[in-house]
């Protein structure tokens, strides 16, 4: 075997083990399986085509995601419809560790609900609520909660594949975590499942 | 010193103080003995940063069941086929 085919080989089986996790997370970018699929396809290709930046193969997780975003911003996003980071959010990111910001941007009601949410009702959540709170975030808190959450980046990881500090993953999952909270306890509130005054306690 | 006494001199750190710290120690990302050491300390003893704490693992839970997706058997041939032509 020559040595561009070990190459390629070794990104063939690089790229099998992360087709789930390549695919998931474009179909939240895209919202749509036929483009997810393509955005895959495309970011596949410019990987293979970039192969030479890849300086250690054991970052090929964040670099792949780093190209698949890449790929979306430049093509895909263009076309879109969907919401995307406003400056109110992007002000927020630059903001890092402010809890107190944080908290001052919430509804006293989901205060008091968040410092001592129903674990019943999220015994109750259902998947479709969640991914429907999920699509309502952000691209930019989307995008990191679902790599730190859902296909298990570092925030290291995570930082390159989105191309920002470590220090904005830290912020984002804490404002994207915060919002999802939010959306849930909006959707909860609507279908009558829990009272709006609820809550019996409050962070210190 | 014992536990006991190490422990009721320990200076909270305080729910905004561990609402900071809330997401990195779940995500696995406080690498600090002693921020770890203080967080947890915190922990055992607020009902209510605990309940969060809780409720946010059982969140994580949800949304990676939720949100875990295959690639179709569609998509995974039409990869095969490009990296054979690479």
């Amino acid at each position: 075997m020559t040595g561009q085919e070990a190459i390629r080989s070794w990104f063939g089986r690089r790229v099998k083990e992360n087709m789930d996790a390549l695919y998931g997370v474009a179909l939240r970018l895209t919202g749509s399986g036929a483009d997810a699929e393509d955005l895959v396809a495309e970011s596949v290709t410019k990987a293979w085509s970039s192969i030479e930046t890849l300086d250690d193969r054991s970052r090929f997780r964040p670099w792949v995601f780093r190209i698949l975003r890449n790929c979306f911003i430049s093509g895909y996003r263009k076309q879109s419809i969907r919401p995307t980071e406003s400056a109110y959010y992007e002000g927020g990111c630059q903001d890092e560790g402010d809890v107190v910001s944080l908290l001052n941007e919430q509804p006293d009601e989901f205060l008091c609900w968040w410092a001592n949410p129903e674990r019943e009702f999220f015994n109750n959540v259902l998947g479709e609520t969640i991914i429907s709170a999920i699509a309502g975030l952000p691209e930019a808190f989307r995008v990191t909660v679902l790599l730190v959450n859902v296909e298990g980046l570092t925030y290291d990881e995570a930082a390159e594949a989105l191309g920002v500090p470590a220090g904005t993953v830290r912020s984002r999952m804490k404002r994207g975590r915060t919002m999802l909270q939010k959306a849930l306890w909006l959707q909860a509130q609507d279908a009558g499942l829990i009272n709006p005054n609820g809550g019996n306690g409050f962070v210190q | 010193m014992n536990k006991d006494e190490q422990d009721t001199d320990r200076m909270d750190m305080g729910c905004l103080e561990a609402i900071e710290a809330l997401y990195a120690y779940l995500d696995g990302e406080l690498k600090d003995p002693k921020s770890i050491e203080d967080f947890e300390h915190h922990m055992s003893h607020c009902r209510s940063c605990y309940s969060r704490a809780d409720i946010e693992n059982l969140l994580t839970d949800r949304l990676r069941t939720a949100s875990g997706s295959h690639a179709s058997e569609r998509l995974k041939k039409r990869l095969r086929n490009l990296i054979d032509e690479f």
